[in-house]
């Protein structure tokens, strides 16, 4: 059940649950401790947590509609639960698979402060720029 | 059971008329024939039943007045035998009384509570159907009978009538200079308007949600409007109490031990854990779990978290000394369980209020989440056989 202590955030424990593998919560809540640690060197580590986060939200998101037998890529407005999840797990997949000689909390706080100062491989890598050609192509298929 | 009385009734009548006139000597013969013609009768008959009642079955069964008149004297006279039986006052027999009687003579197996024997009052049983509606002529009663829901709009007009009888009333009281703008304020918390259904079987009509949304606002614009007794009764009639569901909560009675220092215990369940905490009035916020201090047996910040939820939330956090036995599950549902024993047991030392604060952040409910069983056909509770397109 949840607690409503101060030492909990939402946010913080469910990117911490998704990032767990094999029932591993332990290890899981150390990486995001020890991130969080780290990065209290300069300002608070649940706001760089959090602006990072938002700065990496999509706001427009590609979904396939099948219309007329041909499935389309839709551009549709994305609702709020959807992208903090797509945030919080492109975070993990970008930390997890850059196969940098690095341990998790490193690399994890690395991709942070990159985000939080809108830099980085994440800003990039899920930029507006494939949506943008999909609204030119469908914009009048607006079916949401 | 009026058809076939009819039908042995037209049958003799035949048999009769058959018998009288022929002469005694061909009697037998026609005997024989009336008895052959009575099996074609009965049969022709029967057949005619069966199509006449599955005809009637697809209407509505309609109960007459005297039909359910009697009904009630039955019931009424039965009462009065089973209380002989059972040896009470027939006169203070009440229906919780009868209920219990009936379960004692006829003791059912049955798992479906509405498949066993029940001796209720007939206006419980017999669905309420309305009394023919118009006269021998053919004309209606009411006045409204040709909008279809006669009840429900003579009941809007009556509403509405009342709401400008009271701006009337304060029109004129304004015009003398009297008006004064006072706001009551009405115990609405403990009731509730009637829902839809209710109102359907008050009126004995089927209404739609608009209908009922309409007249739902209608009432809340006479509460808000201020009105007079017999206004409100009229409104009053239309709501119904609410049980109030904070004071559901058993808070546990303190207890003494021998340096006269307070304490209560209680229980509390998480999956399969079973956990009991005993919480001293007066401490330092030790907790010992099974002998074993808190600190070494959850060595888990989340567990500990768990632990510190109830006292955080009241502000004691070093004020109580906890004894608490865990028994089962697994290392979150131990810190679960023992989380709500001790707000449980947290209750006795707190005032009321903060009793409903503790219910409403979901301190004292226990977490009816359990484990969910695996489906055959499906690799586990929710995963299905991976799909292989042949």
């Amino acid at each position: 059940m949840k607690t409503s202590s101060v030492f909990e955030d939402p946010v913080i424990s469910k990117s911490s649950n998704m990032m767990m593998k094999g029932r591993n919560k332990v290890l899981a809540t150390s990486f995001m401790m020890q991130t969080l640690e780290a990065a209290a060197i300069k300002r608070n580590p649940y706001t760089i947590f959090h602006q990072a986060l938002e700065n990496c939200e999509p706001v427009i998101g590609l979904v396939p509609i099948l219309r007329g037998g041909h499935l389309y890529q839709v551009p549709v407005l994305l609702a709020d639960w959807r992208r903090h999840f797509l945030a919080m797990k492109w975070m993990i997949t970008e930390c997890t698979e850059k196969h940098w000689r690095m341990l998790m909390p490193e690399r994890s706080l690395h991709e942070l402060l990159e985000a939080f100062h809108n830099q980085g491989t994440m800003i990039k890598k899920y930029d507006m720029n494939k949506m943008t050609e999909a609204i030119h192509a469908l914009a009048h298929y607006c079916w949401c | 059971m009026a058809a076939p009385c009819v039908f042995w009734g037209t049958a003799v009548s035949y048999r009769l008329f058959l018998g009288g006139r022929v002469s005694l000597a061909l009697r037998q013969g026609v005997w024989k024939a009336a008895a052959a013609e009575l099996q074609i009768l009965r049969l022709r008959h029967t057949t005619g039943v069966t199509a006449k009642k599955n005809v009637a079955a697809l209407k509505r069964e309609t109960y007459t007045v005297d039909f359910i008149k009697k009904q009630i004297e039955e019931f009424n006279i039965g009462k009065r035998h089973l209380a002989n039986m059972m040896g009470e006052d027939p006169e203070t027999f009440t229906q919780e009384d009868i209920d219990r009687a009936i379960a004692y003579l006829f003791p059912s197996g049955l798992f479906e509570k509405q498949a066993r024997p029940i001796m209720k009052h007939p206006e419980q049983i017999f669905p309420k159907q309305r009394a023919i509606q118009w006269g021998e002529d053919g004309r209606p009663f009411h006045f409204l009978f040709y909008t279809g829901k006669q009840s429900y709009y003579s009941l809007m007009h009556e509403a509405y009538g009342k709401l400008l009888d009271v701006e009337k009333r304060q029109n004129q009281l304004q015009a003398k200079g009297l008006f004064s703008e006072k706001t009551k304020t009405k115990d609405l918390i403990g009731s509730r308007w009637l829902i839809k259904e209710e109102l359907e079987e008050m009126l004995v009509e089927k209404l739609s949600d608009q209908d009922y949304a309409q007249f739902i606002r209608l009432l809340e614009r006479l509460l808000t409007v201020e009105c007079s007794a017999e206004e409100e009764e009229f409104v009053q009639r239309f709501r119904r109490s609410v049980t109030v569901q904070s004071r559901k909560q058993l808070i546990e009675p303190l207890q003494y031990d021998g340096q006269g220092m307070a304490f209560s215990t209680s229980e509390g369940k998480r999956k399969s854990a079973k956990a009991e905490a005993i919480v001293y009035e007066h401490g330092s916020g030790r907790i010992k779990v099974n002998g074993i201090d808190y600190l070494l047996y959850f060595p888990v910040t989340q567990d500990r978290e768990q632990l510190m939820f109830p006292f955080h939330f009241l502000d004691r956090l070093g004020k109580h000394d906890v004894t608490c036995t865990v028994s089962g599950g697994g290392r979150s549902s131990q810190a679960g369980a023992i989380r709500l024993a001790m707000a449980k047991a947290l209750c006795s030392f707190v005032t009321e209020e903060e009793v409903e604060w503790m219910r409403q952040a979901g301190l004292l409910t226990a977490d009816p989440r359990v484990r969910e069983r695996k489906k055959p056909g499906q690799e586990g509770a929710r995963r299905k056989f991976t799909w292989k397109k042949r």
